[in-house]
């Protein structure tokens, strides 16, 4: 079967599964966005992967919007046939940003999530190893890329 | 990073950070006997937070700590982060700039990947005559990088809006030269090591990631194209000048580390096809368009730009909110991505203790840039 092409991934997911998602836009050629609903995000994605083959894994990472009150999560996903970029966000509220772990349906986010989850303090539930990454396992010192981080009484 | 539980059946060895071949991280093993059970990669003892500091600084001033990712291939680096400036701000790049950008990335690709043979060769124990001939050989590039640039490493060439100076006289002769010589040199290694039955049985069947794995782990570069995948960034969403230069994805379908080494090898050659020609064929005009110093953003864009580096794909994911500065800048870097991979590996294919640093540097590891 030939891959759908950007517009028709997006036509699609418009048409047939619109209860699952919040928007979803060509913002030009080879990158297409998703704004899941929360709630619905595992359904989406297991659909994305089973049925639309986003089977290649790119990366993931989380964007700080400090005046909204919100965060977003961004998972880059890959189709190795249409090959564009698709972009699986998700809005958490900031006091509490929670969410079911992706490593469920891509085992290659764990690195990627384990990072948001030092950097942002976004909490991955299913995630089996929520541990220190990139920083020291005795880190004190908050979530560095959050717009609030000060930095103050790090280093000794 | 905390460690995780030891099963009893197992003894678990710390490899690294101090290590002279594990590199700037650590690794530990679970090994029964000589057959490893698990890997456990502990990276960030490089982080410096450049995702960070990119946010405090100006959009040109981001370029110098970008490039710090990967020293051995700073024009493939800075590509990616100068072209996502260049779609957020909306900035045009004329002809002849994308052309000799394309010439910078192809000669960082192969100084990179010089690098990464030499490495490998030294893991399976031909101490150390290999790698200093690559390491002379990249000097053909580096004095051709000081020409151009005025440094022979990180240097800080690309701009928004174009490079920062046209090709000095000369200088195509003097690529067609280094490429002639090059492709020479390439020969006798092919031969002497390549085509050498000790160096092969030290590599094939060792490491061996198939083509499903490699999709399924996100691995990227090299090593996703020896397993068989077809994807290359520079072909699939030409940015540069690929769109009009021709040359060859390759491929190779064992997965181990020998046609992780092979592709690597192919892309060298297809890069010095490319350099040719580019000396040949790269047209007139100017190199830069104007842009202010510090560049104003609108609010709420945001542009991702892809490139194909040495590694693999580096996507730069940049926001902004309407300052001189970038609001968010996410950086996806390839060896995060094959590192994931490797901490699997013992997992898909019998691994022993003694081949873990051929595979280790089959996926060519540069923790600068898994840390960032």
């Amino acid at each position: 079967m030939q891959a759908r092409s950007e517009e028709e991934l997006v036509e699609e997911l418009k048409r047939e599964h619109s209860d699952l998602l919040v928007e979803a836009v060509v913002h030009r050629s080879k990158r297409v966005s998703i704004v899941a609903k929360r709630e619905k995000l595992l359904e989406l994605a297991r659909l994305l992967r089973d049925k639309y083959s986003f089977t290649h894994p790119v990366s993931a990472g989380a964007i700080d919007y400090i005046k909204e009150g919100k965060m977003q999560m961004i998972y880059y996903l890959m189709n190795p046939e249409s090959r564009f970029m698709l972009m699986l966000r998700v809005d958490l509220p900031r006091d509490n940003p929670k969410m079911p772990s992706m490593t469920q349906i891509w085992e290659a986010m764990s690195f990627h999530e384990r990072e948001a989850w030092e950097m942002f303090g976004i909490d991955f539930e299913g995630h089996p190893n929520l541990t220190h990454l990139l920083l020291p396992p005795d880190w004190r010192g908050g979530y560095p890329l959050r717009k609030d981080f000060k930095g103050e009484g790090i280093a000794p | 990073m905390t460690e995780p539980e030891i099963k009893p059946e197992v003894m678990r060895i710390s490899w690294g950070p101090q290590h002279p071949m594990s590199g700037q991280t650590r690794i530990l093993i679970d090994v029964d006997g000589e057959i490893v059970r698990r890997i456990i990669a502990d990276i960030g003892f490089t982080h410096r937070g450049i995702e960070k500091i990119l946010e405090n600084r100006t959009f040109i001033q981001g370029i110098v700590p970008i490039e710090r990712m990967v020293m051995a291939d700073t024009a493939n680096i800075a590509l990616g982060y100068v072209q996502a400036v260049e779609e957020a701000l909306g900035i045009e790049v004329p002809e002849r700039a994308k052309w000799i950008r394309s010439l910078i990335c192809e000669m960082g690709r192969i100084n990179s990947h010089l690098y990464a043979f030499g490495l490998q060769v030294e893991c399976t124990g031909y101490f150390p005559a290999v790698f200093l001939w690559t390491t002379v050989d990249r000097e053909v590039l580096l004095d051709l990088f000081e020409k151009l640039t005025g440094a022979r490493w990180s240097y800080s060439f690309f701009i928004p809006g174009g490079v920062r100076a046209d090709l000095p006289e000369g200088f195509r002769d003097e690529v067609k030269r280094a490429v002639k010589y090059l492709r020479r040199r390439f020969q006798d290694y092919w031969d002497a090591m390549v085509e050498n039955p000790l160096f092969e049985m030290r590599n094939r069947g060792v490491g061996v990631l198939s083509r499903e794995d490699a999709i399924r782990l996100g691995a990227t570069g090299p090593v996703l194209r020896g397993s068989g995948v077809d994807m290359d960034v520079r072909r699939d969403e030409p940015y540069a000048a690929y769109g009009d230069l021709d040359f060859k994805v390759i491929t190779e379908r064992e997965g181990d580390c020998l046609a992780r080494l092979k592709v690597r090898f192919h892309e060298i050659e297809q890069s010095l096809n490319i350099m040719e020609q580019i000396a040949d064929e790269i047209p007139g005009g100017p190199v830069r368009t104007k842009v202010s110093l510090f560049p104003r953003s609108k609010p709420g864009v945001e542009a991702l730009s892809r490139v194909e580096t040495a590694r693999g794909e580096l996507g730069v994911h940049i926001f902004t909110d309407g300052g001189m500065k970038p609001y968010r800048v996410k950086i996806n870097s390839p060896t995060l991505r094959n590192m994931y991979v490797f901490e699997r590996l013992a997992e898909l294919d019998r691994v022993l203790v003694a081949d873990l640093p051929v595979i280790l540097y089959s996926i060519d590891p540069w923790y600068l840039d898994c840390d960032r």
